[in-house]
């Protein structure tokens, strides 16, 4: 029993630093609480934000938006752990938080590019679950 | 008659010659055929010929005897001489009468190519000296004066090295190999005291000018360039317009393309690039305030002619057409470059708006 200690420890030693990686850091904890809270007013039911959806929110071909911006993956590629490229040619660091760790962590920048990128893709304004959705996504990748 | 070997040239009249010659032929080379990356080897070429004259007008009083400027007198009186019958059978150690001419002729041209160079790179590309003073239609002007006189330089070379054959074999004695020995044959006796020139003196002369002129060249060459814009961007400028591309300098449109962008934000280009309407209001102040109209660069001048078909798009200018017309679509396209619009990927100093022909360099993974 007592040489499982060691072994044990380091499993939760493991468990642990993978939950320390995919889970939301600080600042976008803060940013997702806040999209929470409207998503609560919005849907009384609302039940916590999923990176399921998120994730099917992210690889989506709405159809509904500008034309020349089909989709989320047509800017951010479909591996948001890679580096994207705008339609001007510039890079956009990747969205994954496990690559970029300052994503989602300022509500003001955030909110602009989903204002922006939602009515670009989806020809309206995102809600909040699904920007909660989205950012949940991106702190597991 | 026993011909001798005479010293005519001296090493300042030789050095001066030669080191003319190649930074002539490094000028012309660099000015008429390289493309304008080459403007930093022209602009040394021209610096060293100046510094070249310089020293050529001290050792014209202080040289040795045939370098003396008194010792070859511009004297239409003397030319007529020299192309008559009488004239023929005389002999000139140094510059003979027609000589002198063209050596004269070919030092003001070169100074006036030096002055028309320094006002076109003061007023076209905001660079050296004269930048503080000169407009970019100023140096336009000294621009076209400037080739015109290049071309009328390589007339003269031409008539320079026609005469140099012409003399020899009159002469009977190779010149060009004069010029680089320093040695002439004469029959002539020896000449009693030959002026042996004040090297000394010489030095300190050109020491004293050195002194004064590269110091005031430099301080020069720091005062801002006319109608040149401040290097840094907005900040919040910057930040908002800087997300999807380059941020575009204001210097680089006129203010009918700054109002345009700023109406059309939501659907810019195809996108949505909306901005808080505080510092929406507070980016159109500052893109007034900076358009075009308001700066002299190579740039702002060329540029302020818009496509009015699309007064919002800066490469569809016909000047920025112009500009880019032999690089192909490809680069363009490329993962290295992006789009048209990515100034900087090629344009080292894009973001000062100044765009320095030295500072263009085309990443190579664009032609891959
Ligand atoms: C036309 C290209 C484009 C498309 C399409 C696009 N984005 Fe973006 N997105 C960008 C750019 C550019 C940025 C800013 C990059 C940066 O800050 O590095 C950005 C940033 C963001 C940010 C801000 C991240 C942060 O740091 O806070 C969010 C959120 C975002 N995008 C969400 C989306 C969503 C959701 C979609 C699909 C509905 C989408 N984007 C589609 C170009 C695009
Ligand atoms: C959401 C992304 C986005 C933002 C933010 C944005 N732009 Fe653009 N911009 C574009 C795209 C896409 C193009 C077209 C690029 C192309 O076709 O190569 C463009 C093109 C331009 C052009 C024309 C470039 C050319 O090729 O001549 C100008 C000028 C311009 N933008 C100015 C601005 C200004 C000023 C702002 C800030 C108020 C701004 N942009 C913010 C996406 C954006």
């Amino acid at each position: 029993m007592i040489k499982m200690i060691p072994v044990l420890s380091f499993a939760v030693l493991c468990a642990s630093a993978t939950l320390a990686i995919s889970a939301p850091g600080a600042g976008q904890q803060t940013v997702l609480d806040r999209y929470a809270a409207e998503a609560k007013a919005a849907a009384p039911a609302f039940a916590g934000f999923s990176a399921e959806r998120g994730k099917a929110f992210f690889l989506a071909h709405p159809a509904s938006g500008k034309p020349d911006t089909p989709s989320c993956t047509t800017c951010h590629t479909a591996d948001a752990r890679q580096i994207g490229h705008s339609r001007a040619g510039k890079e956009i660091g990747p969205l994954a938080v496990s690559a970029t760790p300052d994503r989602f962590t300022d509500i003001a920048k955030t909110e602009k590019w989903f204002t922006r990128n939602c009515d670009s893709v989806l020809g309206r304004a995102c809600t909040a679950a699904e920007k909660g959705d989205f950012i949940t996504f991106m702190v597991s990748q | 008659m026993q011909l001798r070997q005479v010293r005519v040239w001296d090493l300042g009249v030789r050095g001066f010659h030669w080191g003319l010659v190649i930074c002539v032929a490094i000028g012309a080379v660099t000015g008429f055929l390289a493309g304008r990356d080459w403007l930093g080897i022209h602009v040394i070429a021209g610096s060293t010929i100046a510094a070249l004259l310089i020293f050529r007008l001290i050792w014209g009083w202080l040289g040795s005897r045939y370098a003396l400027f008194q010792s070859f007198p511009l004297s239409l009186r003397a030319v007529r001489h020299h192309l008559s019958p009488a004239g023929r059978g005389e002999h000139h150690l140094g510059h003979n009468p027609l000589g002198a001419v063209m050596v004269y002729a070919l030092i003001g041209v070169l100074a006036l190519i030096l002055l028309t160079g320094a006002v076109a790179l003061g007023g076209v590309v905001k660079q050296g000296p004269l930048a503080f003073l000169m407009s970019f239609a100023t140096g336009i002007q000294a621009r076209s004066l400037h080739n015109a006189l290049a071309i009328g330089l390589l007339v003269m070379i031409a008539a320079h090295l026609g005469g140099v054959v012409l003399e020899s074999w009159r002469g009977r004695q190779n010149l060009a190999r004069a010029m680089v020995t320093g040695l002439k044959e004469s029959a002539e006796a020896p000449q009693s005291a030959p002026v042996a020139g004040h090297p000394w003196i010489a030095g300190l002369a050109v020491a004293v000018a050195a002194a004064v002129l590269v110091p005031g060249t430099l301080a020069l060459n720091a005062l801002p360039g006319r109608g040149v814009p401040p290097p840094a961007l907005d900040a919040a400028y910057v930040r908002e317009c800087g997300g999807c591309h380059f941020a575009y300098p204001p210097s680089l449109a006129p203010a009918q393309t700054w109002v345009a962008v700023m109406d059309g934000l939501d659907d810019h280009f195809g996108e949505n690039a909306t901005i808080d309407s505080a510092t929406a209001t507070v980016l159109r102040g500052w893109l007034a305030d900076n358009s075009s109209e308001h700066w002299d660069t190579r740039p702002a001048v060329t540029l302020r002619t818009t496509d009015p078909a699309q007064p919002q798009r800066i490469t569809a200018a016909p000047a920025w057409t112009r500009f880019h017309r032999r690089i192909a679509e490809a680069v363009f396209k490329s993962q290295a470059v992006g789009a048209k619009g990515s100034c900087g990927a090629c344009h080292h100093d894009a973001s000062t708006g100044r765009f320095d022909p030295q500072q263009i360099a085309i990443p190579a993974k664009a032609f891959q």
